[in-house]
């Protein structure tokens, strides 16, 4: 793809090759702009911020103090706890996130009946305001009027704690999160199924493969550079998991399903602290390139061989 | 045959555990005070007898205000859409059609002066953060553009680091831009640019944060359409913009749709940015639900029937991304 973009270019451009074409800058500076102004240099401020003792209330001027601000959070306890809780909740979610989906997939491709209403709704969940589906979520696993408890006292089960137990809590924010990307994973595995080519098949049929053994010798190893990629976006997407905590459990029972992003948000407009939220993002934002990058080393050789 | 039985009952099972908040949403918001008391009822007509009572209490205010944070919501979501598009399907056109070339030292270059400048500005000459920004800006941007003419040593980044260049602007914890963004926004105010709470700053904000997934949906879809039309506009020395507007864009109707389709539901749903970007005037339609939780309680009628308020214009767009999806046009450019 890359090489024929570059050869479409020079012929684009009349053989005079397109490196002095100033065109090209009207059509990229307005987004460039956009993305440089909005996103990328107001972190300017919050990365001096965040080796400033800064705060909105009480108001102070702010004053350099190293890295005092990292080292308060590293060796604070609520830190680790949001820290082992979105790694818990994250890890969960998209290992579930990605059986599920998988699975979904190959039973869409091997064309059941129904297909067509099948594949529109898989697709809605991840459309759905996440807030508005935590709001239905607290019905649904409300402990005494809720639908799932319904569903427990018809098999003779006890009510369950739903949103008050840190474990439960957990679970219920888990399903949500499964609930609404599980489709991102069956939709792109799909789009791998589609690609994959017939003959092969056909001669695991003339070997008279079993089904079960033609999946885990052509089709799971043919699509392991997809699942790969869509891993990484299900965890780094999953990494910024609020907006269903916000609502559901408000980080409680007391502080045991706080995430990092409420973390900060806590930290940053309730007690106002600019400096302290400011270096928490960064950490964050370093954990994520940290992962990311060991992430795509660990995976690489895997992904060269299966091409 | 067993095979088959086996995916279907997976298919059901995943399609039952889909669309039951849904249903419950739906039915929910029907119901009476109580037919949601007295646990849980499932079948309107047989368990409990419907009433359109929580949509009147909506509509005409009883519950807050939820007709102005839809218009905003609406608003907001159909301009950065508008404008996120276009730029963004100007970049991609430009990141498939030309060659560019960028040095690295410059990109470095650049994070220097603004940093140092920055630091410089606000302590030594006493500057408040937002001047000291904007003058940061002004010095840093010509100063990268001219090092990038020289011939400068170290690699050169080419289209392909461009475009992660903005992708990556996509993987960043949101609340790292966003809370720097509140920041920024608070320090304009002080300078009598207010842009917390603010249509403008709204829009900027998502037109921003929707660039990176515009272009990169949109480049592939450049990537396979034809060029010939485009050359022999060229030969008739027809201007580029011209091209762009009058023949590549009308080609792309498609495919700008479900990308419209796909920023637009992204923005109606965003709840972090509005959390921290708004106060009262232009708070989005999730802020006004995630209040819902602590100040209705117990009536679920009325939280179903503000939830069905953003449920239902996305179940709308969604059907219309499955029909473009069909056509396998979607499919084509997340690969």
């Amino acid at each position: 793809m890359r090489y024929e973009a570059k050869k479409d270019c020079g012929r684009g451009a009349g053989g005079k090759g397109c490196m002095r074409e100033p065109i090209k800058y009207v059509f990229i500076w307005p987004a460039f702009l956009v993305v440089l102004i909005i996103a990328l240099f107001p972190l300017i401020y919050s990365l001096v911020a965040s080796f400033q003792a800064f705060r909105l209330v009480p108001p102070r001027p702010p004053r350099y103090i190293g890295f005092e601000n990292y080292g308060n959070l590293i060796t604070a306890a609520r830190f680790w706890g949001a820290v082992i809780n979105t790694a818990t909740i994250v890890f969960i979610a998209v290992a579930l996130q990605y059986i599920i989906g998988f699975a979904v997939a190959v039973a869409l491709h091997a064309k059941v009946p129904g297909e067509r209403l099948f594949r529109v709704t898989f697709l809605i969940p991840m459309l759905m305001s996440p807030i508005a589906i935590s709001l239905i979520m607290r019905m649904i696993f409300n402990s005494t009027i809720g639908p799932v408890d319904d569903l427990l006292t018809f098999f003779g089960l006890p009510n369950l704690p739903f949103l008050t137990n840190p474990t439960w809590a957990k679970g219920v924010l888990i399903t949500v999160e499964v609930w609404q990307w599980t489709p991102f994973v069956i939709l792109l595995i799909l789009a791998g199924l589609q690609t994959l080519p017939r003959d092969i098949y056909e001669a695991a049929e003339i070997e008279s493969a079993t089904p079960w053994q033609q999946f885990w010798g052509i089709t799971f190893p043919m699509l392991l550079p997809i699942s790969a990629a869509v891993i990484f976006i299900r965890i780094i997407e999953s990494f910024k998991v609020m907006d269903t905590v916000f609502v559901l459990t408000g980080g409680g029972p007391g502080t045991s399903t706080e995430t990092l992003t409420l973390f900060a948000y806590q930290e940053g407009f309730k007690k106002f602290n600019i400096g302290q939220t400011s270096a928490l993002s960064f950490l964050f934002l370093i954990t994520v390139i940290v992962f990311g990058v060991v992430y795509l080393a660990l995976l690489r050789p895997y992904l060269e061989r299966s091409r | 045959m067993i095979i088959r039985m086996g995916a279907l009952a997976l298919c059901l099972i995943w399609f039952i555990f889909t669309i039951f908040p849904l249903y419950w949403t739906l039915i929910t918001s029907f119901k009476p005070p109580q037919a949601v008391a007295g646990g849980a009822t499932y079948i309107p007509w047989v368990d409990f007898t419907p009433t359109l009572k929580a949509y009147i209490e909506t509509a005409t205010g009883v519950r807050g205000n939820f007709i102005q944070p839809t218009l905003h919501s609406a608003l907001i979501a159909i301009s950065a859409t508008v404008v996120s598009v276009l730029f963004g399907s100007m970049a991609a056109y430009a990141l498939v059609r030309f060659t560019f070339r960028v040095r690295l030292l410059s990109g470095l270059a650049f994070a220097v002066v603004a940093i140092g400048g920055y630091v410089l500005l606000t302590e030594s000459f006493g500057l408040s953060p937002s001047a000291a920004l904007g003058a940061v800006f002004l010095i840093a941007v010509p100063v990268s553009v001219l090092l990038n003419r020289l011939q400068l040593p170290g690699p050169v980044l080419g289209n392909e680091d461009v475009l992660f260049w903005f992708v990556s602007q996509r993987m960043f914890p949101p609340i790292v831009a966003a809370f720097a963004l509140f920041l920024f926004y608070s320090e304009l105010g002080k300078e009598g640019f207010k842009a917390v709470d603010t249509y403008f700053g709204m829009v900027l904000a998502y037109t921003s944060f929707s660039l990176p997934i515009v272009i990169w949906l949109m480049r592939d879809f450049f990537q396979s359409l034809p060029l010939e039309i485009e050359e022999a506009a060229m030969v008739d020395d027809v201007p580029r913009l011209r091209i762009f507007f009058e023949i590549v864009l009308p080609m792309s109707r498609a495919g700008l749709i479900a990308v419209s389709i796909i920023t637009a539901g992204f923005v109606w749903n965003e709840f972090l940015f509005a959390l921290l970007l708004t106060t009262s005037d232009w708070q989005t339609l999730p802020i006004m639900l995630a209040g819902q939780n602590s100040v209705r309680g117990d009536e679920w009628w009325a939280i179903a029937v503000a939830a069905m308020v953003a449920l239902v214009p996305m179940i709308v767009l969604a059907g219309l991304l499955a029909r473009l999806m069909r056509s396998g046009l979607v499919i084509g450019g997340i690969k």
